[in-house]
């Protein structure tokens, strides 16, 4: 469903994603974790079309994103970190443009629209203008828009950001909902205690680089001690562990 | 005292930051076109004060020769004064941004100072601003006059009066921006800037039209005979700060030092008291009542507003039609957008509705054809200059950053530009149509001129403003937050200048047209419709390849 071959990304000299090799299948639910700036977000948004690769190539859906972007995008969805959303509009309105943008049929649109509101729990501010929206509303609207074509592969950076639990659950429960279809999500989390719940594969990613990809127990396997939680998997493959950053707050408070 | 050293030191920490950024933005940037533009920014300069300094040597050389009875002090003062109207409207700008729009207020508060000493330095940037912006335009020419009075005490007195006059200004305003904050709701000060920046351009204009004298007089003869300084015997009053700055300067001029610094004196008492209880009152009104959490306001459900726009627009693709729609919909729902619709009608009560009449009865004069026609069309030429320029060159910026809707969905550059065409195109075009047709009306120049002059202000319409979609998206921006810097000024410049061109050409091959017929007793009729295919077809050969380069350049776009 999804794959990448030496994916780079560089901006000048710096290399932001660098020989990114991924392979996802159909049905599953990706995490995809790294620290800040390690080039979570650059990776996806080179998957879903915003970003040009410097060199390499993704698969997307079957389609090379590169060649048809058109094609692909319309497989994809896509839920940014922070998702700039056109604040004169309603939500019900801002959908309905989305719906058209995708080529959604308007009757199979509006119908859409109404299910995804209602799921949501956004029905009753359907109408209001988005810039009334707290963050955790912004954030549904635009995984409403993101489902609303109805997308084989579905991108999500830090999804969870904003939400509260009752919703960060709600989330969970619907992209496993998604998986169960046959469909993919690629989702990019600093929450490692939702990946290791919800997630069927995880990669980590450090400094552009691919340092591990696999199920959980597969990682824990690579670090080579069983029993060990995702946070310590983390910590251990991104070089950041708890004794350096307590050698640091030392630092900081000598 | 403390809290006014505290508000000092702000200020100029604000004012450092500011112009560090200023200088990473551009020489710093490692961008060779910013920095090209930086130096040809500074070479402008250069060149403008060399002429402000030519200009003011051969001034000073002519006063030298003959000498004019000029009441320096009155016309000092005078200046003074019309300065200050410029530091209310830029003071009340600067004050509500700070209070309103910008960012960083948050992370000033959140800093161990008193919130007093935030504000006042937030006053000592904007002082500190008008200083520098002051010695930029004047600077040149104080330098000449010294040198020429061989009086070093010019600049410097004058340099003191740019410090100290804006002093209470600035504090009097931002005391009531906070007052007007507080009756503000949270989230609307874009709006309230708007409306203000509206009423004082309008005011302005009237003002201006009203009471300045070389406009005063109706139709398009100008005024003969020596022009006059407008009179205001209040300005040079011993009881005005502009009467205290009038003196100062005549005095410096005149080289009496004593008198120029007593006055200066004045001044300074002035603004450090005023600056003095201003801070404090600031600091008090601020925490007095800050509107920070105002419920959003509700939609009523189904209601007519939502159904008009709940079809498709004949004719065109759901995709366009659904880019036309939201656009109008973020147009008209966003004040500082509905602006970009209300001024082109705002710029035609104030350029023409004063003098109207008249002007109808002149072009009435020229009687039945072409050149009545044609002249019939000005209305609608302005109207067009304005739209083509606010909605055409915004289009494809106004998107901003959520761009990446449309960049994340599987549609072509091409088709997102054409939707930005028919949206910017269609008002424009409706509204250019409405305004041709009532002004022909009005005139009469007999049918099939004003049928013609109605169809080519219509393909004008489309083509120009399609040229200003493509030009719009050549220089787009998408990361804009406030609306005023939503269009890169290169590209006002340069759609300004295009639109010139096109529209200068199509009125030059008209004329020659016209000609051409007297010339080879053509049918005026035959030579005027070749005239308009040809002008017409130009504009859309133009305007084909503005998109063509605007589409190039969109398909080029990275959102990182």
């Amino acid at each position: 469903m999804l794959s990448t071959r030496l994916l780079t990304k560089r901006y000048g000299s710096l290399t932001a994603v660098e020989d990114l090799d991924l392979e996802v299948s159909a049905g599953e639910l990706f995490g995809f974790l790294g620290p800040n700036g390690a080039g979570k977000t650059t990776t996806i948004k080179m998957l879903v079309g915003l970003l040009r690769p410097t060199s390499g190539a993704a698969r997307v859906a079957g389609i090379d994103i590169m060649a048809e972007p058109e094609k692909a995008k319309a497989r994809i969805g896509y839920v940014p970190d922070a998702a700039m959303l056109y604040d004169k509009l309603s939500a019900r309105e801002f959908l309905e443009f989305s719906g058209d943008l995708y080529h959604v049929e308007p009757r199979l649109r509006d119908r859409r629209i109404g299910t995804l509101l209602k799921l949501f729990g956004l029905e009753p501010r359907g109408n209001d203008f988005l810039s009334g929206y707290s963050r955790g509303m912004r954030q549904k609207v635009s995984l409403a828009a993101a489902l609303l074509h109805d997308p084989q592969v579905l991108f999500l950076d830090e999804p969870t950001v904003g939400l509260d639990p009752q919703s960060a659950r709600q989330m969970k429960d619907i992209l496993q909902d998604f998986c169960q279809e046959g469909k993919t999500v690629f989702f990019s989390t600093h929450i490692l205690e939702i990946a290791e719940r919800m997630c069927t594969r995880l990669a980590i990613i450090n400094h552009g680089r691919l340092v591990a990809m696999g199920s959980l127990q597969e990682l824990r396997h690579m670090v080579g001690q069983d029993g060990q939680s995702l946070e310590q998997i983390f910590l251990e493959l991104t070089g950041s562990r708890e004794e350096d950053v307590r050698a640091i707050l030392r630092g900081l408070e000598s | 005292m403390a809290g006014l050293v505290s508000g000092v030191e702000v200020g100029l920490l604000l004012w450092r930051t500011q112009l560090r950024m200023f200088v990473n933005q551009t020489v710093r940037s490692g961008k060779p076109g910013r920095i090209v533009g930086s130096v040809i920014g500074g070479a402008i300069i250069l060149v403008a004060w060399a002429w402000e300094a030519l200009i003011t040597g051969v001034g000073v050389e002519a006063a030298h020769r003959f000498r004019a009875p000029v009441d320096a002090t009155h016309l000092l003062s005078l200046g003074f004064l019309g300065y200050t109207g410029v530091l209310v409207f830029s003071s009340l700008v600067f004050s509500l941004n700070a209070l309103l729009l910008n960012p960083d207020l948050d992370l000033l508060l959140a800093a161990p100072r008193p919130v007093e000493s935030i504000l006042a330095g937030r006053m000592v940037l904007q002082v500190i601003r008008l200083f520098l912006l002051s010695l930029l335009f004047t600077g040149p020419a104080l330098l000449v006059l010294a040198y020429a009075n061989h009086n070093p005490l010019i600049p410097i007195v004058f340099s003191a009066l740019y410090l100290l006059y804006p002093v209470f200004v600035v504090v009097i305003i931002s005391l009531m921006s906070l007052l007007l904050v507080r009756i503000i709701p949270s989230g609307r000060g874009r709006e309230i800037l708007t409306l203000f920046g509206v009423a004082v351009a309008v005011g302005i204009n009237l003002l201006n039209f009203l009471l300045n004298p070389a406009l005063r007089d109706a139709g398009i003869a100008r005024r003969s005979g020596p022009l006059s300084l407008p009179d205001i015997p209040g300005a040079s009053a011993p009881w005005l700060p502009s009467g205290w700055a009038g003196r100062s300067a005549a005095a410096a001029l005149g080289g009496d030092w004593l008198t120029a610094i007593s006055w200066a004196l004045v001044l300074l008492a002035l603004s450090t008291v005023i600056f003095a209880v201003g801070t404090r009152l600031s600091g008090r009104l601020y925490l007095a009542g800050w509107i920070q959490a105002v419920p959003p306001r509700r939609r009523k459900v189904g209601s007519f507003r939502d159904g008009r726009l709940r079809g498709a627009i004949p004719l065109l693709s759901p995709l366009l039609a659904s880019i036309v729609i939201k656009d109008w919909r973020m147009r008209t729902r966003d004040l500082a957008q509905l602006v970009r619709f209300a001024m082109p009608v705002v710029f035609l009560v104030v350029i023409f509705g004063l003098r109207f009449p008249r002007l109808l009865s002149s072009v009435q004069g020229l009687g039945e054809g072409p050149a009545a026609a044609m002249l019939g069309l000005a209305p609608a030429w302005v109207l067009l200059f304005s739209l083509s320029i606010s909605l055409g060159l915004s289009a494809v910026s106004l998107e901003g950053k959520s761009m990446w809707v449309y960049a994340a969905s599987p549609n072509t550059t091409r088709r997102f530009l054409q939707g930005k065409c028919w949206s910017a195109a269609l008002p424009t075009g409706l509204l250019v149509a409405l305004v041709a047709v009532v002004s022909e009306i009005l005139i009469r120049p007999g049918w099939p001129w004003a049928a013609t002059a109605v169809l080519l202000a219509i393909a004008q319409a489309g083509s120009v403003t399609t040229l200003m979609v493509g030009i719009g998206a050549v220089f787009a921006r998408f990361d804009w937050t406030d609306a005023r810097r939503m269009m890169h000024p290169a590209g006002v410049f340069i759609g300004m200048a295009l639109f010139a061109v096109v529209t200068g050409a199509s009125a030059l091959l008209l004329g020659i047209s016209l000609a051409l017929a007297g010339i080879t007793h053509f049918p005026v009729m035959t030579t005027w419709l070749a005239a308009m295919t040809v002008s017409v077809g130009g504009g859309v050969a133009v305007a084909a390849l503005s998109l063509l380069i605007g589409n190039d350049h969109l398909r080029g776009l990275e959102l990182g």
